[in-house]
């Protein structure tokens, strides 16, 4: 791993397990309700100071805890425009299977690309540190990922190009 | 307008209000910011001695919190940060060490703050990434839960 991604990660990581402390809470305005309170902010009292860790303008992660759920942001780095569309289509495309991944957000919040929302029953049926791994897990990869697919990309539009050209060669 | 659409519990008698969550800083906006500013030269005198500890010390005594006090955090926040980047990264395990607990949260504070807002003045992403893990290898998860919990926001 680079020297400068480690520091983020384990930033990322403290915060998360710090964040994970949550326990099971009922909407104080609905009766029999029970929803996130980070996702409905019904009230100021339930809602903790939500952090940023950030490693550059491009790369950063917010985390907005709560009495019963947290929501964490990731925004992936994204260098140039088919970095963007990339990350648009992968991120797309996992986030209309989020059922499968159960912690995943369905829309990300504005300014971030992907988004999770962990409540107290995820981290009552799951092992906490777990979770956090699986996320640590996900940041590591999805920049590979992305990078992967990018030169793909242009190794298969060269040789596109190539195969093209050669009939204007003869 | 739709009266579907009206948040009758903001019209509660007994609604919490932002307010009410944390005391107000008892000193007056203007002296708070006078003293951010002596701060910081003090800051700056003891740093060019060399006393890591002693600036940190001093800078993160007494810091500015809540609302109408914006200049001054902005003046601390760059205070601590000019600190953070003219230390040696062998030092700062022992730096952290020597701060109070409270001086740790306080620290914890602006490192997140610092993070908040890359790319505002010299705050560097890489400088306050070391910081933050040394700090939690030293004061522990409770440190950055304190952060997420207390109201007196920097």
């Amino acid at each position: 791993m680079s020297n400068t991604l480690r520091p983020y990660l384990s930033a990322v990581k403290s915060t998360l397990t710090a964040a994970l402390t949550l326990e099971n809470f009922s909407s104080q305005v609905v009766e029999r309700h029970n929803k996130p309170e980070v996702e409905v902010r019904g009230s100021k009292e339930v809602l903790l100071n939500p952090l940023t860790i950030s490693r550059n303008e491009n790369e950063r992660v917010l985390i907005e805890p709560s009495v019963n759920s947290i929501r964490m942001s990731i925004k992936i780095k994204q260098a140039d425009e088919i970095e963007r569309i990339l990350c648009h289509k992968f991120t797309r495309f996992l986030m209309q299977r989020a059922e499968s991944f159960v912690v995943l957000r369905r829309k990300p919040v504005l300014g971030y690309d992907i988004s999770f929302l962990i409540t107290n029953v995820h981290s009552e049926t799951m092992l906490k540190h777990k979770v956090v791994d699986f996320i640590i897990q996900f940041m590591e990869e999805v920049d590979r990922e992305i990078s992967e697919m990018k030169l793909s990309l242009n190794a298969r539009a060269r040789t596109v190009a190539e195969s093209y050209l050669t009939a204007f060669n003869s | 307008m739709s009266f579907r659409k009206i948040d009758i519990d903001a019209y509660d008698e007994d609604v919490l209000l932002e307010g009410e969550l944390c005391e107000p800083d008892p000193r007056d906006p203007t002296q708070v910011l006078s003293d951010a500013k002596q701060k910081q030269a003090a800051v700056r005198s003891t740093l060019a001695r060399g006393d890591v500890p002693g600036a940190l010390g001093i800078a993160l005594d007494s810091i500015p919190y809540g609302p109408n006090v914006e200049e001054a955090k902005n003046l601390t926040l760059q205070t601590v940060v000019s600190i953070l980047n003219s230390t040696k990264s062998s030092e700062i395990i022992s730096v952290v060490k020597a701060l109070s607990q409270d001086a740790q949260d306080t620290l914890m504070k602006y490192l997140y703050k610092g993070m908040g807002m890359p790319g505002w003045g010299d705050v560097s992403g890489s400088v306050l990434l070391g910081w933050h893990e040394k700090l939690t290898e030293v004061a522990g998860t409770g440190c950055i839960v304190r952060v997420m919990t207390d109201r007196r926001t920097v």
